[in-house]
């Protein structure tokens, strides 16, 4: 059905994107001649000024697939989905006014997050904790390359599978190719040029959208389809409600102060002081990042619902669309209401917001493996150059799995409910020990352990883990949802970490707190 | 429900408006910002080639 869909796009918006993508892979390879060591290759070394890394954080955080899963959530909530954004930047700005559990990282000057376990517990728990970061990491990250193909296939009208493959394949490569070469200091310069296309580009989109559809016809459509529960996000008919919006508070958090790929940017600004300018300013970037998706999936919804054609496929009577199909919905509206060569502008801000995403994640993960496993397991006899090879190979290995993952996982529920429940393997034992290990003194490695194990009870919030274990019939009954999972993961994490600390408290020479947040 | 819509409708363009202004900024101070990294990182690597050893990591 939606391969007959015609859209705007045109060859010279081919153009556009060739020469956009070239200009950009270039930036990126040019500057490998700046790395001379690991900390340049992993954290431009810790050079990064406020400016320069707010770009970069949005440039990263704003990627394709946050796009498009803001997108999905605006067109199946409406406006109430908004709350997500308010939520987002109320937790950033919360992490500005305080630096909670940044600032003290930048002091400790770690480059990763299991660096922190090992300084502040042991050795091992930085292994393990490096092997869930990454496989969570990498899980999350497994739909990257599908979203952007649907992306793609939805604003271009593209109905050959084949040329879909091989241009996702090369964007693969190419951001491979220079973050291979040039690390951080590549993705920072490439973050920097996405961030100011896809800022004009996703304005433009937001004023055509308006001018087109126009801002009252948009609310009523609303209003007429959704009733309250399009505005007010404590109902829960759009699949929201109170635990949903609480759910949203804590992944705001998560999303910038426990995120690796967030704090990444915190541990290489050049003082605490950075650290601090730099979230306030983020807060706006962490709340744009899903109120202009969100909002162009509103009006992806409010033009299918006025389209004869359209509305059979994405607003079916009686039945709900599937993931796959909602998921579609933006690209094509943007693809039928954005002229010939603004489509081609916008879609290359949009590719290039994949490959900043990409790029980011590839070389979070792979660092991660490279300093948080491999090197304590050689007990950090790895030299500089051998590290940054190791990186390599991890940045080869985890881009074939997003292309077969990508390829075969079947998306049964909003991709952002599978975003945050993926994420939460990781980030649901990383907040306590992150949060117990920072600010209380008798956090224990045990208590560690099991905090890093109970995360794991994070992935029954997929519908395709329910299914497997015959209990989707049984959480549906209960209206047990992914969010009420995830806050129960949390408490769950933080009850074990306090237990285990409690019972089995560390022997010898205590942290001392004060001696390592110093400035 | 009319309070939501308000709500959001203000909460909306007021983002918008913000952002769009520290776009500008951003993009401005950020070459800036660049320039000086790379001058950083050059020094860096300058110094490691006087003294390999020093910038083992």
């Amino acid at each position: 059905m939606l391969e007959n869909i015609q859209t705007n796009f045109t060859n010279w918006d081919w153009v556009i994107i060739v020469i956009y993508l070239a200009f950009t892979a270039g930036v990126g390879i040019s500057v490998k001649r700046y790395i001379s060591s690991a900390t340049d290759f992993m954290v431009a070394g810790r050079g990064l000024k406020t400016l320069l890394g707010v770009a970069t954080m949005i440039g990263c955080e704003l990627g394709l697939i946050t796009v498009m899963y803001s997108a999905q959530k605006g067109f199946t909530g409406g406006f109430a989905a908004f709350h997500i954004a308010f939520m987002a930047a109320v937790a950033t700005l919360f992490v500005a006014a305080t630096g909670f559990i940044v600032v003290p990282l930048r002091r400790m000057q770690v480059m990763t997050i299991p660096e922190f376990y090992e300084k502040r517990f042991s050795r091992n728990v930085r292994i393990l904790g490096g092997l869930i970061l990454a496989f969570a990491g990498i899980l999350n990250m497994g739909l990257f390359l599908k979203a952007s193909s649907l992306f793609i296939t939805g604003a271009t009208g593209m109905n050959s599978e084949v040329a879909l493959k091989i241009i996702m394949t090369v964007l693969l490569l190419l951001v491979l190719l220079y973050t291979a070469l040039g690390g951080l200091v590549s993705v920072v310069v490439v973050d920097y040029v996405q961030f100011v296309i896809l800022s004009v580009g996703l304005v433009l989109a937001c004023v055509l959208s308006i001018k087109n559809l126009g801002w009252h016809n948009i609310v009523d459509t609303i209003t007429q389809y959704k009733q309250e529960a399009g505005f007010n996000p404590f109902l829960s008919e759009q699949g929201f409600g109170w635990s949903y919006v609480v759910w949203m508070f804590f992944l705001g958090i998560v999303s910038c102060a426990i995120w690796q790929t967030a704090v990444i940017r915190a541990c290489a600004a050049e003082s605490t002081k950075v650290v601090k300018k730099l979230y306030t300013f983020s807060s706006l970037g962490f709340l744009i990042r899903f109120l202009i998706p969100n909002f162009l999936g509103i009006c992806a919804f409010v033009y299918m619902a006025h389209s004869v054609e359209l509305k059979a496929i994405f607003l079916p009577e009686g039945v709900e669309a599937s993931s796959e199909i909602t998921m579609q919905a933006m690209p094509i509206f943007l693809g039928k209401i954005l002229p010939t060569g603004i489509i081609g502008l916008v879609t290359a801000g949009m590719l290039a917001a994949f490959m900043s995403t990409q790029d980011a994640y590839l070389l979070c993960w792979s660092t991660v493996l490279t300093q948080d496993v491999i090197a304590p397991l050689c007990k950090d006899k790895l030299s500089s150059k051998a590290r940054i090879f190791t990186t390599r190979v991890f940045l080869v290995l985890i881009s074939i799995f997003t292309l077969v993952w990508g390829l075969w996982y079947p998306l049964e529920q909003d991709l952002w409910d599978y975003m945050a429940i993926s994420g939460a393997v990781y980030f649901t034992g990383a907040f306590a020990l992150l949060f117990l290990g920072l600010y209380w003194k008798r956090a224990s490695k045990v208590g560690a352990y099991l905090s890093l194990f109970i995360g794991f009870a994070a992935l029954l919030g997929l519908d395709a883990v329910q299914k497997a274990l015959n209990l989707n019939e049984f959480f549906k009954d209960h209206n047990i949802t992914s969010a009420k999972i995830g806050l129960s993961t949390i408490a769950a994490a933080t009850v074990v970490m306090i237990v285990g600390s409690l019972l089995f408290p560390d022997r010898g020479k205590a942290f001392n707190h004060e001696e390592h947040y110093k400035e | 429900m009319n309070f939501w819509i308000t709500f959001w409708t203000i909460f909306f363009f007021a983002s918008l408006s913000i952002f769009s202004v520290m776009a500008v900024i951003v993009a401005i101070g950020g070459y800036y910002n660049i320039r000086s990294l790379f001058k950083l990182l050059l020094a860096g690597a300058k110094q490691a080639d006087n003294n390999p050893d020093e910038k083992q990591s």
